[in-house]
């Protein structure tokens, strides 16, 4: 790796700016996501803000199942967050589609329509295991894999 | 021709206000972080999310305007530096000074808004459209109090330029206790100009997305929170300027170290203001700002007036 991309490596690590997404969730790890992110874990220490808007987010936090209502929605956001982006499938659900999957109305987890970075299983999900997800993923790109 | 550039490009130019607008946004959000008892960022944090900015792509969407999209972010920019200029730092001197420029430094830091005002609206988003609108709706309100606060403190020292001010204050020490008032009016009115907590109206991310910012990304944004910084360094400086015009005829060092203090202090108020206070609506903000700001700075105007034609013979 050359000086710059090593710098911009270095940048996107340590400023990984989240949008949470909810696309079909039973609430459960909503809760749970909006846990991680109050004052008690404190997750501006490893430089992350939740922002409003997909145009200034790198990291697509997803949690629940896709459904037929959802997939064009969630394609759309997924789409209209500028690159490098990355995609984290927050709970059983978003992995798999969990007890969900096979339902008349569910498509099954997050990769079966936008291509996902980082599984993070659990139902729900623990605040701690969110974090040590996102982290993982931001350790992948230290490597230099295409997370 | 060197010294020109000199100040443009490095110091009190471009450069300086770069670093300075880093260690600005890392206080501010290391001391909210703090008094919300959190760890806070690191000190890299500002500098980090600039560059990963500056690395991301920068989507403009067909409906919008390419030129004044791409254009006003610099232009709020290149104001808010220039203004700069004409604030002493060290001394009782600015670098450029001309009878008036407490009224160009005004106007250049208005600039800012109504470059984000056209830049939101011709992204042609439903969300930026009304943040940029709220954002000139707020406008009307800080603006005539700020005005006339600033004024009042001119009025004191009669004359419309920064270093003369500061010269005046110098020669006639402890007459800036008498501008307190005015100060406070300033304060929460540079709350509103910078879209600070109580006033963060325009780009209220709970309700309207992220205002006028919403379709900017990539580098586009990075410009964007540079210049919103810059000029929070700039009103911060006209304020000490204005307001704490002591302690710079006391050699260039300790001048300008004093200047930094009076920065970081009027810096602290505004970010203790940001965690203490929740957002207002904005008719809330604009009867507050007409009924009760305003009148304060009134008040602040005709004592200043009362105390130059009894006193001051």
């Amino acid at each position: 790796m050359g000086i710059g991309k090593k710098i911009m490596t270095w940048a996107r690590i340590k400023s990984p700016w989240i949008l949470h997404f909810n696309s079909g969730s039973c609430n459960g790890c909503d809760i749970e996501i909006v846990a991680a992110l109050t004052p008690r874990f404190d997750v501006e220490r490893f430089g992350v803000i939740i922002r409003g808007t997909p145009r200034h987010a790198d990291v697509l936090v997803c949690s629940g199942p896709v459904t037929r209502q959802i997939r064009d929605r969630l394609k759309r956001i997924y789409d209209q967050m500028p690159s490098p982006k990355f995609v984290v499938a927050v709970g059983t659900c978003a992995c798999t589609g969990g007890v969900f999957d096979g339902c008349y109305n569910v498509l099954g987890g997050i990769d079966s329509v936008i291509p996902v970075s980082a599984y993070i299983p659990g139902c729900p999900v623990n605040p701690e295991a969110i974090i040590d997800g996102v982290v993982k993923l931001v350790g992948s790109l230290e490597e230099g894999k295409s997370a | 021709m060197a010294q020109i550039l000199f100040h443009i490009f490095i110091f009190p130019g471009i450069l300086f206000l770069l670093v300075m607008s880093f260690l600005i946004e890392f206080i501010d959000r290391k001391l909210h972080a703090r008094l919300q008892n959190r760890v806070g960022p690191p000190w890299f944090q500002p500098l980090a999310d600039f560059i990963k900015l500056l690395g991301k792509e920068v989507v403009i969407t067909d409906e919008a305007d390419v030129t004044i999209f791409r254009v006003m972010p610099l232009v709020a920019l290149t104001a808010a530096v220039t203004a700069f200029f004409y604030i002493p730092l060290w001394g009782t001197e600015a670098i450029y000074s001309f009878n008036g420029d407490l009224i160009v430094v005004l106007y250049l830091l208005t600039l800012p808004t109504l470059s984000f005002f056209l830049g939101g609206w011709y992204s042609r988003s439903v969300y930026s459209a009304i943040g940029a609108t709220r954002a000139l709706t707020q406008l009307f309100a800080y603006e005539v109090p700020l005005l006339l606060s600033v004024l009042a403190s001119a009025l004191l020292a009669g004359t419309w330029s920064l270093s003369e001010l500061t010269r005046f204050y110098d020669a006639h020490p402890g007459w800036w206790l008498f501008n307190l008032v005015g100060f406070v009016v300033a304060l929460i009115a540079l709350l509103g100009k910078l879209e600070k907590v109580p006033f963060d109206i325009p780009e209220a991310e709970t309700e309207i997305v992220a205002g006028y910012l919403t379709e900017y990304s990539g580098s586009l944004y990075a410009f964007i929170r540079l210049a919103l910084n810059v000029e929070m360094i700039v009103g911060s400086a006209l304020l000490a300027a204005v307001f704490f015009p002591w302690g710079l005829s006391c050699g260039p060092l300790a001048g300008f170290a004093f200047f930094i203090l009076k920065l970081l202090v009027i810096m602290a108020l505004i970010t203790l203001l940001r965690s203490a206070l929740a957002r207002l609506r904005i008719d809330q903000m604009i009867q507050f700002c007409w009924k009760y700001v305003s009148t304060l700075a009134f008040a602040q105007v005709i004592a200043t007036l009362i105390f130059k034609g009894v006193f001051v013979k």
